[in-house]
């Protein structure tokens, strides 16, 4: 049997009477691009907190290769090759665009005394890095402050930098929100591309036509509930995810 | 020269060794520290104890000083882990009255009467005065700056600019925000506290007061004026701050008051700094030096 990459049981958050998320199971197998899906407030966003350690969860378990990631802290999950974008992205604003690749390329040397003294800017590193802005198509910009950037640029800035942690596991938040349509077709691109390369992602998406086209399972949320799991086409039939999204029929004449 | 210039001089070359160590807490690393002096007064009662007291010679004690000065840093570090940004600026201004109230009242530091006597620094059997002392400091000085410049090119300073940045984005990128900022701020008190043993070396005499509150902000406006982050800011910094005073002497009653216009002015034209980015010196050098970038 077939292992699951990411393994999530019982997952809850509460912050205070708040049940931003309430008893989700679901599970990411390697390779498989999954989505998760829900209205505005159902708890997507905090599932990814929680995923990546920045919140630590009300009760429930995350497993990651089947090991608990109970009591990790986000620097520790990135280690074990889980990388993220945000959803307000966070770029290093006063560094270049290189430099900020750079940073998420440094992830080896962070944890050894000895490797973290060598030096940063070394020509081998800068053309890795070079090599990895090509990919999301940032090159020419690679001098650039990033606090300059427009925001499609930052998205892909994101993520390839979250593309340099993560060899096993990519987060991805919204990536596609404020995006004009040509370069939602290129990210595409690029995230099947990267499935190619055997990396798993699991992404927050609002774009159901994004989702749908992009997605091998989504996993709908509403309310901190899971409310629906399947296919795309699954998914698009189900009822309780279209009365979560465009609400209840009360009565045939009610409009 | 005269000796009332060598001693400006070095005052100020002292300075700017402690405020290249602030620069690295506050430039590199982000994190807002208004109790510098406090550390600078560990450095400084830890030489002047260990010479007067035990009678240990300045290179014996130097390493001393450093691994007191490291190990408070990291204690005193500990509180930048919980509080951030405002929160963290009054929590170490608490630091820096509680240190300078211990020297004060405690009466191993002297008590208010400080701790007199210290011998000057010798080397090779001659003691150290006027010119040659003053060397002596731009050596340390000098060796201050080529860390600064390592840690600057090393992946760790890579990782302290990351979390003055975005520490939640730099945490999802390996960067453990505990070793760094621990790191930043043991590599900045120990830069402290050599400044205050060649302080306590230098003047022969030390007093709680000397390393009060308003020294922290003196040191903070070095960083500030000299250019946060940069490699030569704080010592342009404290060479501005440090021979202002002199300069102005004639109209002392209104120094504060010029003091004061001249950070608005600062904040106004050159948040970043003097030698920060898009300085005013190049711009100007630009208009006159086309080729000059």
């Amino acid at each position: 049997m077939n292992q699951p990459l990411l393994e999530v049981t019982d997952l809850s958050k509460y912050f205070g009477g708040l049940k931003a998320l309430d008893h989700v199971n679901f599970k990411v197998m390697p390779g498989e691009i999954l989505g998760l899906i829900g209205p505005n407030g159902a708890g997507k966003t905090v599932c990814f907190n929680l995923i990546s350690g920045v919140y630590k969860p009300t009760f429930g378990q995350i497993l990651f290769e089947g090991q608990s990631t109970e009591g990790s802290a986000p620097h520790e999950i990135a280690n074990n090759g889980v990388g993220r974008t945000f959803q307000i992205v966070k770029p290093f604003a006063s560094l270049s665009v290189l430099e900020n690749v750079l940073v998420a390329q440094g992830i080896s040397k962070y944890n050894a005394f000895s490797k973290m003294w060598s030096a940063w800017k070394s020509k081998s590193e800068v053309s890795k890095g070079l090599k990895i802005l090509e990919r999301v198509g940032l090159a020419d910009l690679a001098h650039r402050k990033a606090g300059l950037l427009p925001l499609g640029n930052l998205r892909r800035l994101e993520i390839a930098r979250a593309l340099l942690v993560g060899h096993k596991l990519l987060l991805l938040d919204e990536s596609f929100s404020g995006l004009r349509h040509e370069e939602i077709s290129r990210l595409e691109d690029l995230i099947r591309s990267i499935r190619e390369d055997g990396i798993t992602v699991l992404l927050i998406e609002h774009n159901m036509r994004v989702a749908m086209g992009l997605c091998d399972q989504l996993v709908v949320l509403d309310h901190g509930q899971k409310i629906a799991e399947g296919s795309p086409e699954e998914i698009q039939q189900s009822e309780k995810v279209i009365e979560a999204y465009l609400g209840r029929k009360e009565t045939k004449d009610a409009a | 020269m005269s000796s009332y210039v060598i001693t400006i001089g070095t005052v100020i070359v002292i300075y700017a060794i402690a405020a290249c160590g602030l620069n690295v807490i506050i430039g590199y690393a982000g994190q807002v520290s208004l109790g510098h002096a406090a550390f600078v007064g560990i450095g400084a009662y830890t030489a002047a104890l260990l010479s007067t007291k035990v009678g240990s010679s300045f290179w014996i004690s130097l390493p001393i000083v450093l691994a007191i000065s490291a190990i408070f840093g990291l204690l005193l570090g500990l509180p930048s882990l919980r509080v951030r940004e405002d929160f963290l600026a009054i929590t170490t201004i608490g630091i820096n009255f509680i240190v300078e109230a211990i020297f004060n009242y405690v009466p191993f530091f002297g008590g208010a009467l400080g701790i007199g006597g210290i011998p000057p620094i010798a080397l090779f059997g001659a003691k150290l005065k006027g010119f040659a002392f003053f060397y002596l400091c731009i050596f340390f000085l000098l060796i201050v700056l080529a860390a600064c410049w390592w840690f600057t090119r090393s992946w760790a300073g890579l990782a302290c600019f990351a979390l003055r940045e975005e520490e939640s984005a730099a945490s999802s990128m390996g960067i453990s925000p505990v070793r760094f900022k621990l790191l930043a701020f043991v590599v900045g008190t120990c830069m402290a506290g050599l400044s205050g043993a060649l302080n306590a070396h230098y003047i022969t005499f030390i007093s709680a007061t000397d390393f009060s509150f308003p020294f922290s902000i003196l040191l903070l406006c070095m960083v500030v004026i000299g250019g946060m982050g940069t490699l030569w800011g704080p010592v342009l910094g404290a060479l501005i701050l440090g021979a202002l005073p002199e300069i102005f002497r004639p109209i002392v009653d209104y120094r504060i008051l010029f003091y004061t216009v001249m950070l608005l002015l600062m904040i106004r034209f050159q948040p970043g700094g003097l030698l920060g980015e898009n300085m005013m010196v190049r711009r100007v050098l630009a208009k006159i030096l086309p080729g000059v970038r």
